[in-house]
């Protein structure tokens, strides 16, 4: 009796002091964060800071692989271990918001003084968006435009400060810089059949008033005949087709494309490797005047609705967006804000370069959003690899596409 | 209790008890995930009921489905030219190999130690290889033939649909060459050597003792080979993530890369599973030829 007294006695006191210490710890709120961002990107290094000012709030990090930050998502989600907040891949957003996985930030959006949704590119705050609310913020955004190389336009007698303006003018200086003797493409893009490729194409259907949900226009099919002509012709290398981005635009840099177009996340290398003039010019557009677009990439900051502490949570996401003016100076990234100039990098190609992508970025448009994207873009990619390899037209690939597409909006 | 006791320590207790612990591991590792498979072929899965077991059962549906895409036969025929191309490349260099280091010239032994670094280096790593070797621009491939006069113009290997399956294929013979070489060393290194002695005696040609003693004495290497091929064939998956993602349009999609592209790029689990499902039934096959064709060496 005496020993399972005081056993008692033992685990009453261990109850007291493990709740003495909760209590002690339960003035720190902890909200955790989970993202791909490695230690020299934004994420860790603002929750570092964060968590240096003492609000009250304690910030756990967790860094995720690019591969697994969807399924990651799913299956903590749906066990009920998510975490507080998470970065996610743009045309992923509208996966969770339309089902409600995620927090309806519409409201505190309204009362905040820090974020502002008409501070941010139209193109971003979009993707994280559904049915009217706002369902997260953006991180950071990138979009693509054409690289050109203006040595190679010299040699061949065009302007250097004329890059082409139409598609009818790319393709005629993609003939003229094509030099199978010299191993040089007139052109590098991307029209893998991931991500990538529906990446690159869409803004093109986009420009001729195409879009996901009808992608067989008129003007989609032309953009798709663009694009073939530029294969059947070798006006760009057959491995297009099997090539992302980032290996296409490589080709530009070591001098065997003429134009490559590709994001702002190229500079850095190609201020590195690419031993001749070059400039960046806005995508080509259908004809002069032409609506223009862009594609539009990176990631948003989302907060899932079984949250804990959701008041916490959007303080935390309030902190990011106060820092958004760090994004491009001290990590390299460019804040989907319009109110945020881009400071002078004292390289002239980059600064230049930079002008026109923050200028493209008005005219970027977000992948959906749509909450089963990723067949909507499968549908995309088989249509034009479809295309491109000859199997079919680009209106019969086109049509099978908006078939594929029309099962998934139901 | 004693006689229970005594069949524990030294007998039919003692046998269970060891056949046990391996069987509760291979259910709880290898069948569960397998029923569960099963299970979810036969299911409606979306994300959001990955954390269930319960989810509605919709019968058929995933296969009706599944067969009613335009790309399922392509792939499916994709998948056997991929596993009879492979196999039979695997098996015909890595025999001719086995035989010629048979011969035991000096330095074979070494040699042959040295080919299996082709099977220990990880599928990605000989894949992002591939790919610079099947390049169409700059690859090497190209090269040499071009330089031999065997081509003319450069052949896309990875983007060409005529020629991309083919890519993959070429890697992945040489990939499993050096593990068929090994096994058939072994296989023709357990044949007794009087037997040649005597045919020889008899007057049997070279050709004469490779049909009448070599093949038929390696019958159980080969049958194991190759069912081990069949399964190591149907799970090659590094390859074409690295070389041609399965494009050009689904032109070198395998069941495999084709499985993991609907699970975990278009969140399609189960179809995923049914297509994985589908796989089973052939790697099961494969299974028993490869349990039959390994049996006698069981027992003796």
């Amino acid at each position: 009796m005496a020993i399972r007294g005081s056993a008692i006695l033992g685990a009453l006191a261990l109850a007291g002091v493990s709740l003495f210490g909760l209590s002690a710890k339960a003035d720190d709120v902890t909200i955790s964060v989970w993202s791909l961002d490695r230690d020299i990107q934004p994420a860790p290094n603002l929750i570092a800071d964060f968590n240096k000012l003492s609000t009250g709030i304690k910030v756990e990090y967790r860094q995720i692989q690019f591969d697994d930050v969807v399924s990651e998502a799913m299956r903590a989600y749906s066990t009920g271990q998510a975490p507080d907040i998470i970065a996610i891949d743009n045309p992923e957003h509208a996966l969770f918001s339309s089902r409600g996985a995620f927090l309806d930030l519409t409201d505190m959006i309204a009362k905040s003084t820090v974020v502002k949704t008409a501070n941010y590119f139209p193109g971003p705050l979009a993707s994280t968006m559904w049915d009217g609310k706002n369902y997260g913020l953006p991180k950071a955004t990138n979009t693509i435009a054409l690289y050109y190389n203006k040595d190679m336009f010299k040699a061949k007698g065009l302007d250097p400060d004329k890059p082409p303006q139409t598609w009818d003018e790319l393709v005629d200086a993609a003939r003229k810089l094509t030099d199978p003797a010299a191993n040089v493409y007139g052109l590098a893009f991307s029209a893998k059949a991931n991500e990538e490729g529906t990446f690159q194409f869409l803004p093109w259907a986009q420009m001729a008033g195409g879009g996901y949900e009808h992608i067989n226009s008129d003007g989609a099919v032309k953009a798709l005949d663009i694009w073939k002509t530029i294969i059947t012709e070798k006006l760009a290398s057959p491995d297009t087709l099997t090539r992302g981005q980032w290996d296409s635009t490589g080709t530009f840099n070591s001098g065997n494309a003429a134009m490559a177009i590709s994001g702002p996340w190229e500079l850095d290398r190609m201020v590195n490797e690419a031993k001749f003039d070059w400039g960046v010019a806005l995508l080509p557009v259908p004809e002069v005047g032409a609506e223009r677009s862009s594609a539009m990439g990176d990631f948003n900051w989302a907060i899932f609705s079984n949250t804990q502490h959701p008041a916490e949570a959007f303080k935390v996401l309030e902190y990011f967006a106060s820092q958004d003016d760090r994004m491009f100076k001290d990590f390299g990234q460019l804040p989907a804000r319009s109110d945020i100039a881009i400071p002078e990098t004292g390289v002239p190609l980059k600064d230049a370069a930079l002008k026109v992508f923050i200028e493209q970025l008005k005219f970027a448009k977000p992948r959906g959003p749509h909450p089963e994207w990723p067949k909507i873009s499968k549908a995309i990619q088989d249509a034009i690899q479809a295309a491109l390899t000859g199997q079919m037209t680009s209106k019969e690939a086109l049509d099978q596409a908006a078939e594929k597409i029309k099962a998934v909006l139901g | 209790m004693k006689r229970f006791l005594s069949s524990m320590i030294d007998g039919r207790g003692f046998d269970i008890g060891l056949v046990s612990l391996p069987l509760a591991f291979l259910l709880t590792l290898s069948g569960l995930p397998l029923l569960y498979n099963i299970v979810m072929s036969f299911q409606e899965v979306d994300m959001f009921s990955l954390g269930s077991f319960w989810r509605p059962f919709v019968g058929l549906k995933n296969y009706r489905d599944l067969f009613a895409q335009p790309e399922t036969w392509p792939i499916l025929a994709n998948t056997a030219t991929f596993v009879i191309a492979s196999i039979a490349g695997q098996f015909l260099v890595g025999f001719g190999l086995a035989l010629f280091f048979w011969t035991n010239f000096p330095g074979a032994s070494w040699l042959r130690g040295l080919f299996l670094v082709s099977w220990v280096m990880p599928g990605l790593v000989v894949g992002a290889i591939w790919n610079w070797i099947l390049s169409g621009d700059f690859g090497v491939l190209n090269f040499i033939l071009r330089e031999t006069g065997l081509i003319g113009g450069n052949i896309f290997w990875r983007s060409d649909p005529d020629f991309s399956l083919w890519a993959v294929i070429i890697a992945n013979i040489w990939l499993g060459t050096s593990f068929n070489m090994i096994l058939l060393s072994v296989g023709l290194s357990a044949i007794p050597r009087d037997l040649y002695e005597a045919s020889e005696l008899d007057g049997a040609n070279v050709w004469q003792r490779f049909w009448t003693i070599t093949l038929p004495m390696m019958r159980a290497s080969i049958g194991a080979i190759i069912a081990l091929g069949l399964i190591f064939t149907l799970q090659q998956f590094d390859l074409f993530a690295a070389i041609t993602s399965g494009g050009p349009n689904n032109a070198s999609n395998v069941t495999q890369y084709w499985a993991w592209d609907l699970s975990f790029r278009q969140y399609d689990f189960a179809k995923g599973a049914t297509i994985s499902v589908i796989m089973i039934v052939f790697v099961m096959i494969a299974s028993v030829v490869y349990v039959r064709s390994t049996r006698h060496e069981v027992r003796g």
